[in-house]
């Protein structure tokens, strides 16, 4: 062991409560006839280990530290510490149900939620390209098992098998480039490659513009950005509801975490060369996310469309990198969470009721349950950045900060793409207060866990777009990690 | 002297990994196709070792040319009806020219940097030492947290894999049978 | 001594005989095979790299170890995936997996 470095584990509590979970709820799903333990406790297992790990992440609030040179423990660490432990909270409560009904393996895959997690915050918290890989893949490969989960779906496994094949070569290309940029830099620190760039990189024009092409399509791919989406709409099918809810909120805010912690830090002194490349995927990804999601007939799909093109937002905010759109992002990812979950929490509800995934399926919903058409309206409206929602504050907030670095057409192009996006999120408001329900038209009550969940969302929707000043505050402190 | 031994046997090796490379995609047969594979992996072991990387080196044969290569041939053997039509996919013409243009391009990016090598003295002076005790230490050491998500991940992978091939259980599995 | 650049070319042309046979091939196994190719050019140049460049001379080969454990991992997870879709549908190829629209 090198005595320099810094082995503190106790500064990785909440991922090794998060790993331990994951691994006793398997041991308790495993051994469940001999432990006598009901499937139904297994839910509530992850739940109770998640709120604690979010918790116990609140210890290392204001504290700026490492581990042994891998990871950084500091107050950015700590706002993805905390949502991502929320975000699993938030999943099982508002999905138990429908995981008990369509899920094949469930102790599996409340650890498979479990190890994503730890994988997610590994991103965000990384300080070294080596440990950033391997996160990716956690998180990667959990996501891969967990889309062919879906219990009697052929769409499943075929989803997952484009998943991890294209996944399988976003990865090599992700790896060419960062060996690429190993070669340049001579180091896999962030530091110092950071310092190797702001020392000057005139002797490798090619190999410096190919290593960022590689490292920004790699990553697009994950965040699934067009050109590089076409997984996203099939997995988002293929896989089981809050699967699709993970992949569209956990697994989009790490890579936002893991673009602002490599671009804003390391990659800032070469940001001429990867500028230009990161505005062309935004703008491509806004148009292109929402102009197809026009067309789609599928809830699942309409909102894979619909999470490419805030994806598109997110990487805007990335192409004009500052301190202060680097808060603004902060705080529009955690209002797109929050509003993200709402609208999946309202339809893994609704699902649960009709089995209908298509949007016609969600005809009458005004009639049949007029609260839990209130919420998705609220939730739709708000990823369309409708005043009263946390949409339009985070996202006037964001729009803002990226014209004010100079990037007024992209806030341009934002601000179209979100009008066009009010058109289809208009489509399913429309199927449930226009249209009379299709077969069964009595009233229905969601069970009480759907209730809280989405009750809870609904009021953060609210609150957020009203008072946005506290959320805004913790974005600035985090953001403040990232910049000092 | 020794030299000329390590040009002659990189060149031998690249022959042979790129060879084998290029075989794999041209054959149709799928096991013809592993052997290929393992052909390039073990050229790619070979060119560790000119590179002084005996740990990688033996690494790659053991996993790559070894268990990666038995775990494929267990699954083409489990899809016999797979293994019949293995014709190329209507990309094949705009593959080649677009992987042509992906070689000049990586390649050209090769050349155009001014790596920064080190010097003459510096490389002769480390001379061949084995690395296998230096990077044990790193892995333990200084890669602790990396060792040990990638053995969590490895775990899971396990674990996904049963998961996947495992037969659905049948309806009611789980809460019927439960005291 | 061998140049370096001469690892790098090797190492460009298996990355792109592995791009073209993702591009090219139907098989799953086919495609799966030519990412592994891919991904040896990576370990290619990150053990040349950190024999050439670096000062200690280890760190592109501890990323290399990494890359080679997780493509382990990966063909693993990647065959059952494989495996569960034959059991589906009697095929490994990619252009047979349509119920879903690209």
């Amino acid at each position: 062991m090198n005595p320099d470095l810094n082995y503190e584990y106790a500064l990785l509590l909440p991922e090794f409560i998060l790993a331990a979970t994951a691994a006793l709820v398997l041991f308790a799903d495993a051994f469940r006839q001999e432990l006598r333990v009901s499937r139904r406790l297994l839910p509530w297992l992850a739940v109770l280990g998640a709120l604690v790990a979010g918790v116990v992440s609140l210890a290392y609030l204001d504290r700026s530290d490492d581990f042994a040179e891998l990871l950084t423990i500091d107050d950015f660490t700590t706002f993805f510490r905390v949502l991502f432990a929320a975000i699993v909270v938030v999943l099982i409560l508002g999905s138990h149900e429908f995981v008990e009904r369509h899920v094949r393996h469930v102790g599996e895959f409340y650890a498979l939620l479990l190890l994503a997690t730890v994988g997610a915050i590994f991103m965000s918290a990384a300080r070294e390209l080596i440990t950033a890989y391997i996160a990716i893949e956690l998180l990667s490969f959990s996501l891969y098992v967990a889309v062919s989960l879906t219990l009697g779906d052929r769409r499943s496994g075929e989803a997952s098998l484009k998943y991890v094949l294209l996944g399988g070569v976003a990865s090599a290309m992700l790896l060419y480039g960062l060996s690429l940029l190993y070669g340049i830099a001579g180091s896999t620190q962030y530091a110092e490659i950071g310092a190797a760039f702001a020392a000057g990189t005139a002797d490798f024009e090619w190999a410096l513009v190919l290593s960022l092409a590689l490292l920004i399509g790699g990553l697009g791919f994950k965040a699934s950005a067009v050109p590089f989406h076409m997984w996203t709409p099939d997995a988002y099918e293929g896989a089981p509801l809050p699967i699709t809810a993970f992949l569209s909120a956990t697994s989009k805010a790490a890579i936002v975490a893991l673009l602002l912690r490599v671009f804003g830090g390391p990659l800032l002194p070469a940001i001429d060369e990867w500028q230009w490349m990161m505005a062309t995927l935004a703008v491509l990804t806004m148009a292109f996310g929402n102009l197809i999601a026009l067309q789609q007939s599928n809830i699942k799909r309409l909102l894979a469309y619909s999470s490419i093109g805030q994806v598109g937002y997110m990487l805007m905010a990335v192409t004009a990198i500052s301190f202060e759109t680097s808060s603004a992002l902060l705080l529009h990812v955690a209002g797109y969470l929050v509003t993200n979950l709402a609208v999946f929490a309202a339809v893994i509800a609704v699902h649960n009721r009709t089995g209908d995934e298509r949007i016609a399926g969600f005809r009458g919903l005004a009639e049949t349950q007029p609260y839990l058409a209130l919420v998705l309206t609220a939730g739709l409206f708000s990823l369309a950045g409708m005043p009263l929602f946390a949409g339009f504050a985070t996202k006037f907030i964001l729009f803002q900060a990226v014209a004010s670095e100079g990037f007024l057409w992209l806030s341009v192009v934002a601000v179209i793409a979100s009008t066009v996006s009010l058109y289809y999120y208009l489509q399913v408001i429309r199927q449930m207060y226009l249209y009379p329900p299709d077969g069964d038209a009595a009233r229905w009550r969601p069970s009480f866990t759907a209730l809280a969940t989405t009750g809870g969302l609904l009021l953060g929707v609210v609150f957020i777009g009203l008072y946005a000043g506290p959320l805004f505050r913790l974005a600035d402190g985090a953001a403040t990690a990232l910049f000092v | 002297m020794e030299s000329t031994g390590v040009a002659v046997a990189f060149w031998l090796l690249s022959a042979l990994t790129v060879g084998g490379a290029l075989l794999v995609l041209l054959s149709r047969n799928l096991l013809h196709a592993l052997v290929f594979l393992v052909v390039a992996f073990l050229g790619t072991a070979g060119l560790f070792l000119t590179l002084s990387a005996d740990f990688i080196a033996v690494a790659q044969i053991l996993i790559y040319a070894g268990a990666i290569a038995v775990l494929i041939v267990f699954a083409i053997m489990l899809t016999p009806l797979a293994s019949r039509d293995n014709a190329n996919s209507l990309y094949a013409v705009p593959g080649i020219l677009l992987g042509l243009a992906v070689a000049a391009l990586v390649a050209f990016a090769a050349l155009d940097g001014g790596w920064p090598e080190l010097a003459g003295e510096a490389l002769a002076e480390r001379g061949f030492s084995s690395t296998v005790a230096a990077i044990g230490e790193l892995l333990l050491g200084r890669y602790v947290l990396a060792f040990e998500v990638a053995s969590v991940l490895l775990l899971f992978a396990l674990v996904g894999a049963i998961v996947l091939v495992r037969e659905e259980p049948p309806a009611g599995d789980g809460e019927g049978r439960e005291p | 001594m061998i140049p370096l650049e001469n690892f790098l070319l090797l190492s460009a042309a298996l990355f792109a005989i592995g791009f073209y046979g993702v591009l090219a091939r139907r098989s799953a196994i086919l495609i799966l095979m030519s990412v592994e190719l891919m991904l040896a050019a990576v370990s290619i140049n990150l053990v040349a790299f950190a024999a050439y460049l670096d000062a200690d001379g280890l760190t592109g080969m501890i990323f290399a170890i990494f890359v080679i454990t997780v493509a382990a991992a990966e063909v693993g997870l990647a065959l059952g995936i494989v495996l569960r879709l034959y059991r589906e549908r009697r095929t490994a190829n990619v252009d047979a997996a349509d119920e879903l629209k690209w």
